[in-house]
């Protein structure tokens, strides 16, 4: 018989589960702002594991990354990319829609050959220890490939934006189960790593929709204008 | 009273009590999710005991069969029957301890007897020569051999975590320690297996449990063609199906407690009493469900069949690359 985790790395190792679900929704999701629902669902889960590991481990430290970590990925980004993208009828005839270049299921097949990759990977590592849960890191492993391809499946500028946040997410997942004592200041550093992307993607976003009329880079194809 | 609760039934009483538990259960736990969900859509509702009264009436009925079927057509619906009936024998429905019966299959053979079931039904309803009955046969067989690969990827993951493919064996794991229950791999093929109950019962998102004749018929359109006795045979085989994998679901992977670990009368009792109150829970879990979600189109099952493979080939991963 398998020998079963404690309940505290069991309760790490779901919500990892469920946040690589999420990134699979994001995946799937046809519609750019179903992903950002998702993103922002995906990024409270990551708030929750560090309130989990805090309580577990005794770290203060991890509540306040908690709370700032919500405030600005579960509330700010999730705002700031609404607010760039415009009304939802607009969103339609910008190319967002269905900018799938496979189908969906097929997507999902190969990113579930991805993730084993990852979860190998990640698992030949061997990093174990009572304070590191082995699995939630290979699922962050697996998280890093999903969302690679959710950047290279979709031919819009904000889904691939999205996709980008939600890699953020994974090396965040990463970072908290192998180094939940990591200083408060790095890890807000990391955050506003986020900040900075977000600015870029939006400047990005806006630069060529003024240009193309459109958020689809399948009109990139060619380098010169 | 006190001595006659603490008695101790004997194995093959409890044994059979397993059978007659699905047996007639069963239509009770449909009649339970009609009834909701109809209080869901602000009607009254049938009565929770109409399915019973519907198998009476069709029991009395007449039975004609099309011109050109032969004896198979009337063979189908009691050997359905009879594979459904002898499923519970294998699967823990009222015990924690294995019965004696218990260990002629595991659950692959659990499986084999499901497919044979649902094998002679298609079969039957493609005797018929009638297009509906032919068409739901086709689908659900197509259907079926999608949702597979997701089926034996939860016995892979019941394997992984217990060594065997016995039934008994994952529930005894599930009970032994908390650790247990929040394991992501459980969670994960417990999520996957409620989505392939969802598709097997016929339930929304991929198939109108009580509507009317439609083109998006698949389970419900293989009976179109037999009446009187055999019509109440197949829908009680449905019935019957419906209730074993919820008892699966419920006492192998979700909740395997309320399980007499006796013989004595009264934790047996107790026992038929647990399993219908958890078959009704998932029952009410099913009917909200139905009333919160359109129908799929038929060509989008593939996706929801894929989310349900996802899910369990995640419980694989977790347990076999992941160290979890």
């Amino acid at each position: 018989m398998n020998g079963a985790p404690g309940v505290y790395e069991g309760a790490a190792d779901v919500i990892a589960a469920l946040m690589l679900l999420l990134e699979f929704g994001m995946l799937r999701q046809a519609l750019v702002r179903d992903q950002v629902r998702l993103y922002a669902a995906q990024s409270a889960m990551i708030s929750i594991l560090a309130v989990v590991i805090a309580a577990d481990r005794n770290l203060p430290d991890l509540y306040a990354l908690a709370v700032l970590s919500a405030i600005l990925k579960v509330i700010a980004v999730p705002l700031v990319l609404r607010r760039l993208l415009g009304p939802p009828a607009v969103e339609e005839t910008r190319g967002v829609a269905g900018s799938y270049t496979l189908n969906p299921a097929s997507a999902v097949l190969a990113c579930i050959v991805l993730a084993a990759f990852g979860f190998f990977c990640f698992g030949a590592l061997g990093i174990h220890g009572p304070d590191a849960p082995a699995l939630a890191l290979s699922i962050a492993g697996a998280m890093v490939f999903v969302a690679f391809v959710l950047m290279i499946v979709r031919r819009d500028v904000a889904s691939q934006a999205i996709g980008f946040f939600s890699l953020e997410n994974a090396i965040s997942l990463a970072s908290l189960v192998v180094a939940a004592e990591l200083p408060l200041l790095l890890e807000t550093a990391f955050l506003f790593d986020l900040l900075l992307a977000v600015v870029v993607f939006g400047m990005l976003i806006r630069a060529h929709h003024s240009r193309a009329e459109s958020l689809s880079t399948a009109d990139l194809s060619r380098l010169r204008g | 009273m006190g001595r006659a609760v603490s008695a101790a039934v004997p194995i093959p009483v409890i044994q059979l009590l397993q059978v007659l538990t699905v047996a007639f259960g069963a239509p009770g736990v449909m009649g339970v999710i009609a009834k909701i969900e109809a209080r869901l859509q602000g009607r009254r509702g049938p009565r929770v005991l109409q399915p019973y009264y519907d198998l009476a009436k069709l029991f009395r009925k007449e039975a004609l069969a099309p011109l050109g079927a032969s004896w198979f057509f009337l063979a189908a619906p009691p050997v359905a029957v009879a594979a459904y009936l002898t499923i519970p024998l294998l699967i823990p429905v009222l015990t924690t301890y294995g019965l004696p019966l218990g260990y002629m299959g595991d659950i692959l053979g659990g499986g084999f007897l499901l497919s044979l079931a649902s094998f002679v039904v298609a079969a039957a309803a493609v005797e018929t020569g009638s297009p509906y009955a032919q068409i739901g046969s086709s689908r659900a067989k197509t259907f079926s051999a999608i949702t597979e690969p997701v089926v034996l990827f939860v016995v892979f993951t019941v394997a992984l975590l217990t060594g065997t493919d016995l039934p008994y064996a994952l529930a005894a794991t599930v009970r032994s320690s908390a650790g247990q229950v929040v394991r992501p791999a459980h969670l994960l093929a417990s999520a996957a297996l409620f989505m392939v109950i969802l598709h097997e019962t016929g339930r929304i998102p991929v198939e109108t449990h009580s509507g009317t004749n439609e083109f998006g018929m698949i389970e419900e359109a293989r009976s179109f063609e037999h009446s009187g006795p055999y019509l109440a045979l197949l829908k009680w085989g449905s019935m019957l199906k419906q209730f074993i994998l919820f008892t699966i679901l419920a006492d192998v992977f979700v909740v395997p407690w309320g399980l007499a670990s006796t013989q004595r009368l009264g934790s047996v009792l107790l026992a038929i009493v647990a399993l219908l109150a958890k078959a009704g829970a998932i029952g009410v879990a099913v009917a909200v469900i139905d009333d919160s979600f359109s129908k799929l189109r038929l060509f989008k099952i593939t996706e929801y069949v894929a989310a349900a493979f996802l899910l369990a080939v995640l419980g694989v991963f977790t347990l076999y690359l992941g160290s979890g």
